[in-house]
Order: C-alpha cells, then sequence, then structure tokens
C-alpha cells in the first residue's frame, strides 16, 4: 500500500502572505491540526502546526534554556502577551521550514517510519513527482490503514 | 629538528600560532577545530614530535574542566541552582534593586565553583522569567550578572579557565588560590555594585502588583529529583573538601574532580539496568562541553610548539627588559596587560602563552617561589580583564545570546561602555592590593 491510497487529498493551505490569525482561525475551525503553506504552484514552502504556534508563545529562554520546565512559576500572563504578539505576524516567520514531507509513492512502511523518526508531530505532508503538494496522511489515517489488514476485524465488519 | 622543506622553526611555529589565534578572533569556524588544526601543523611540520606535542599537553587542566562538567552536568538535573535563584528573589522581597543584588551574589558564588559559563547557562533563565514577571529591562539584572559571573570566577582555582591552568603549571593549590585571590574580591564585588547603582539602581521600578508576583513563585517545585539532589550536594560537598585539602593529601585536582564525575556517575544511574545505565552515562558525556576540553588540547600543543623554538622565552627577556628587571613593575605589567588584552581577546589562550613566558621570569628573580605573585597579578588581570567588553569572556557572550533571544539584546558598544570603566576600576583595587600584600 502507498502514500497516495491513504492521504487525504481535500487539503486547506495557506500563502505566504496570510497572517498567523488567520492560519489559528482555520485551525480552529477545520478538524486539521497543520496547515502547509504553499507557493502558487503549490510547492511547499513550510507548515504551521498547533504544536509550532505554542513553542513561539512559550518564552524562548524556557525552551532552550536548561529550565525547560518551570513548575515553581506562577502565571505571569506571558503566554497571553505572547499570543496578541504572534497574532499580527506573517505565517512565515512563524512556520516549520523543514515539516516532515513523503512520496506519493512511498510505502506505509516508509511514511509511518518518516513520521515517527521525525518526532515532530502527527501529520506528513505527501508531494508528487513535481515536488507539489498533493495530500495530507495522519497518523489515525495509518492505524484505520493497519486495522483493515486483521482479518477478524474484517469479518465482524 | 627537522622542519618541512628547511624552513626557519620559529617562523613556523610563530606563524601557526599567529594564524590559529588570528582564526579564533574572526570567530567563523569552531575554535576546537582551529586549535587542533594548528597543533596537527605543529606536528606535520616538523616542529614538535607527536610525544613532544602529547607531553605539552595539561592533563591536569582538561581531567578537571571535564571532571566538573560532568558533576554539573548530573547536579544542575535535579533544580537546586534555580531553588536557589528563586529563594534569592524572594528575600529580597520582590523589590527589582534588591533582586539584582541577590542574583549577583548568587552568581558570583556560583561562579567560585562552577564554571562561569556553566553558571550564566542556570541564571540567565531563570533571572529573564524574574524580570517578564517584573515587567522591568532585564539588561541591568544581565550587566550585573555578567560581571558578578568574572569577578565570582577569580575567585577560587576552579572558578575560571584561566585559575585552573596557572594552578595546574605553576604548581598552586585550591587553598593557595582562595587564601591569595578571594580576600579582595568582595569589595571588587560590593564597589562594582555601587557602580551599577549609580548606573541603574534609581531607575529600577516595578509595580506592587509585580512584587508580589515574585512572592508567589515557589521555590520548592523547582527541586525536581530529591535522591538525586540528596547524591549531587554528597559528592559536591567531597569534591570541594577534597580541593581544600587536597595539598595535604598530595592530590592532583583533576584526580579529584574525575572521582568525584565518576562516582556522582555511579549513584545517579544506581538503580538502572546495565542498559539503562549506559545510556544514562551517554547522556551526560554528551552535555561535557568537548569544544572547550579540545580547543584546550590544541591550544596546549601550539603553546608547546612556539615554547621549544625558544621565542617565549625571547619574549620573557624583552618583557623583563622593558620593567628593568623590577619586580614591582613587572607584576604591575602583568596584571595590566593581561586585564587589556582579555578583554579584546580570549582570555584562554592569552593565559597559556603567558604561563611559560611567566616561568622564564623565575631564574630572574630567585626561583619558583618568588614569582608567587606574578601568578596573582596573571589571574586577577586574565580572570577581571574579561568585564571589559562583551567579547571578553565567554560568559558574557552566553548571556547577550539569551537576551538577544528574548527580544533584548546587548550591544557590543553599550556593554563596553557601561563595562569597560568598572573593569578598570577592579583592576586598580586589585592592583593596590597586590601591592599592599606582596609588593611594600
Amino acid at each position: 500500500m502507498h502514500a497516495n491510497l491513504i492521504m487525504v487529498k481535500d487539503v486547506i493551505t495557506c500563502r505566504s502572505d496570510q497572517t498567523v490569525a488567520e492560519a489559528i482561525e482555520f485551525l480552529n475551525t477545520k478538524t486539521f491540526r497543520i496547515i502547509p503553506i504553499v507557493d502558487d504552484d503549490n510547492h511547499i514552502l513550510g507548515a504551521v502546526n498547533t504544536l509550532t504556534l505554542l513553542t513561539h508563545i512559550v518564552p524562548e529562554y524556557i525552551v532552550n534554556g536548561y529550565l525547560q520546565s518551570v513548575p515553581f512559576a506562577p502565571d505571569i500572563g506571558l503566554l497571553r502577551k505572547h499570543y496578541r504578539e504572534i497574532l499580527q505576524k506573517s505565517i512565515t516567520e512563524v512556520m516549520d521550514v523543514n515539516p516532515t514531507v513523503v512520496r506519493e509513492d512511498e510505502s506505509l512502511l516508509s511514511v509511518t517510519a518518516a513520521m515517527v523518526t521525525h518526532d515532530r508531530f502527527e501529520y506528513v505532508l505527501v508531494v508528487d513527482a513535481e515536488q507539489r503538494l498533493s495530500g495530507i496522511i495522519s497518523s489515525s489515517d495509518i492505524l484505520r490503514a493497519m486495522d483493515k489488514f486483521i482479518p477478524e476485524k474484517a469479518f465482524d465488519a | 629538528m627537522h622542519v618541512l622543506f628547511g624552513m626557519n622553526p620559529i617562523w613556523v611555529a610563530v606563524t601557526i600560532l599567529l594564524v590559529v589565534y588570528a582564526a579564533i578572533m574572526f570567530e567563523q569556524f569552531n575554535r576546537a577545530v582551529l586549535s587542533l588544526l594548528g597543533a596537527g601543523l605543529m606536528i606535520l611540520s616538523g616542529v614538535l614530535t607527536q610525544e613532544a606535542a602529547i607531553d605539552g599537553i595539561d592533563f591536569n587542566t582538561i581531567g578537571l574542566l571535564t571532571g566538573m562538567m560532568v558533576i554539573v552536568a548530573i547536579s544542575q538535573k535535579t533544580g537546586m541552582f534555580q531553588y536557589v535563584a528563586i529563594k534569592a528573589a524572594k528575600l529580597a522581597r520582590g523589590r527589582p534593586w534588591g533582586i539584582l543584588v541577590m542574583l549577583s551574589v548568587v552568581t558570583a558564588v556560583f561562579s567560585a565553583f562552577l564554571d562561569n559559563v556553566t553558571t550564566v547557562l542556570l541564571i540567565a533563565p531563570v533571572t529573564l522569567l524574574i524580570t517578564d514577571s517584573l515587567d522591568v529591562k532585564p539588561y541591568p539584572f544581565l550587566f550585573s550578572q555578567i560581571l558578578a559571573s568574572n569577578i565570582g570566577g577569580t575567585s577560587t582555582l576552579i572558578g575560571d579557565p584561566p585559575n585552573i591552568m596557572i594552578g595546574s603549571q605553576a604548581h598552586l593549590s585550591f587553598y593557595d588560590f582562595f587564601v591569595n585571590l578571594a580576600p579582595i574580591i568582595p569589595l571588587i564585588m560590593l564597589v562594582t555594585l555601587l557602580m551599577i547603582w549609580l548606573l541603574f539602581g534609581r531607575g529600577l521600578h516595578a509595580s506592587e502588583e509585580a512584587q508580589r508576583l515574585i512572592m508567589e513563585f515557589n521555590e520548592r517545585e523547582a527541586i525536581k529529583d530529591i535522591p538525586l539532589l540528596k547524591k549531587s550536594l554528597f559528592v559536591l560537598g567531597l569534591v570541594i573538601t577534597g580541593f581544600t585539602c587536597s595539598h595535604s593529601l598530595h592530590l592532583e585536582p583533576a584526580t579529584i574532580a574525575l572521582f568525584g564525575a565518576a562516582l556522582l556517575l555511579l549513584l545517579e544511574s544506581w538503580k538502572h539496568n546495565l542498559h539503562g545505565k549506559d545510556k544514562a552515562f551517554e547522556s551526560i558525556m554528551a552535555e561535557v562541553e568537548w569544544t572547550t576540553i579540545f580547543f584546550f588540547v590544541g591550544l596546549f600543543i601550539v603553546v608547546t610548539g612556539v615554547e621549544h623554538v625558544g621565542i617565549i622565552a625571547w619574549m620573557a627577556e624583552k618583557t623583563l627588559a622593558l620593567t628593568g628587571g623590577d619586580f614591582n613593575a613587572t607584576a604591575a605589567a602583568i596584571l595590566w596587560i593581561s586585564a587589556i588584552a582579555s578583554a579584546l581577546i580570549d582570555n584562554i589562550p592569552f593565559v597559556a602563552t603567558m604561563i611559560p613566558l611567566i616561568e622564564n621570569m623565575a631564574p630572574t628573580f630567585g626561583g619558583d617561589q618568588m614569582i608567587v605573585p606574578l601568578w596573582w597579578a596573571l589571574a586577577l588581570g586574565a580572570c577581571l580583564g574579561g568585564n571589559g567588553s562583551l567579547i571578553g569572556a565567554s560568559a558574557n557572550l552566553i548571556v547577550a545570546g539569551f537576551a538577544q533571544r528574548a527580544g533584548h539584546p546587548i550591544g557590543f558598544i553599550q556593554f563596553t561602555k557601561h563595562a569597560f570603566l568598572m573593569m578598570l576600576v577592579s583592576i586598580v583595587i586589585a592592583h593596590i592590593y597586590l601591592y599592599l600584600r606582596y609588593l611594600a
């Protein structure tokens, strides 16, 4: 089984001139928690997912310093402040420029391995032979596909 | 000596040294790679044999640094350093100037026993969290911590890499450093804080509400692992006691630090199975700053090469000619030149070159025992000089990096404008101290 058989083809994308606020609007209304950012030819420039956005509102010195978790700190309103600040930013300023990408003809094994080893988020973007975005695969898409191979389950159904 | 193409070994060695130092200042390549390339060239060009090169590496410095890095990498996981920082901020009742003083003092004390870079890596993020809570500009806080880390680091053998090198090569103990350098540090710290108060102190204000927020920090929550905390404190206590008694035990500091590191590595992963123990060891080893360690390895070889061709003895002669062989003038020259040089270039290669130079002066002044005050002049100059500019010490750049990424960049000119004068004042104090205690 190949990536193109299980991917979702109807993907919502953003253009590079859109703001973070617009991306959040999409993320809140649609079921996907990732939005690819593409150019006019549908080539992938990057992606924004819910986790990327959260990473940008937690102060950098907590994430990358020796702190990492701050169970001793009260709620100091930093998240709200940073959230307000990123809303008006261009989506290209916060996007992940190196999202996990697989080709349409990659095996399910390869797709799953790519998702697990990148250890970033539960989605991979799928591209065609010309590197244009053609779909998205989520971790639950893979589990559903695997389920079809279990004979007992197929019989019950 | 069979130097490549029959070239003059003096010029080959000096050229390699100058090219390596210039390339380090250029800041485009990893400094460990540069120093190792220089070390390799010293051997390939025939200035040194491999045997002579290996003999030139001071494994006492390497071992002490590595051992302390391992101990800190493990003990910082307990959250004990954050605990102390938050406790200190709360003791100041949330008042901004009080917090600035407390965090500076904590930084200075930690720096005396830990590497300066590690200290600021631990304290700077907590500081930013506190200034964000207070809604005040972090610059005065980070500025004073940079100065405090270099001042505090001056006070002990293990506080700053120049001291480690000096102690190791001049055979001075932890106790010697503590007795001779630590007494003047509180005064330098106090005067520096006074100057910082004149510069920033009156401008620091935070709302009542923000100050209450600081009191809501719960330092107890910072402690992540109590069993590991006990093990870390046990080993840290053992190691510091070991350093203090090392002289009478006839032990080198590297033995103590590496034994402590091995002991803490054993205790840390006591309950894991063998695979888990291997994993724990490897993850701690990954946190050791190998750039610094291998930088030292290469640097020692490069300096040995230059020493081997006799150029350092020649420079020592010239320096003595300049000071007329007068001991007081020589000590003053070492102090001031080290301070200015360390403000402008990395103090580690500078001190690595100065050590053999000072050793070469010993016969003139009547032997190794007589030149001990010169080592204190070098240590005070090189460590305190790091405060002279933003590139004066690695810790300065680490803090600047944090500030930049937190959206409050520290400018080179801005920092130097404030810090250079404070550095000069600290050197004046050091000069008076040296004069009264050793020279008068």
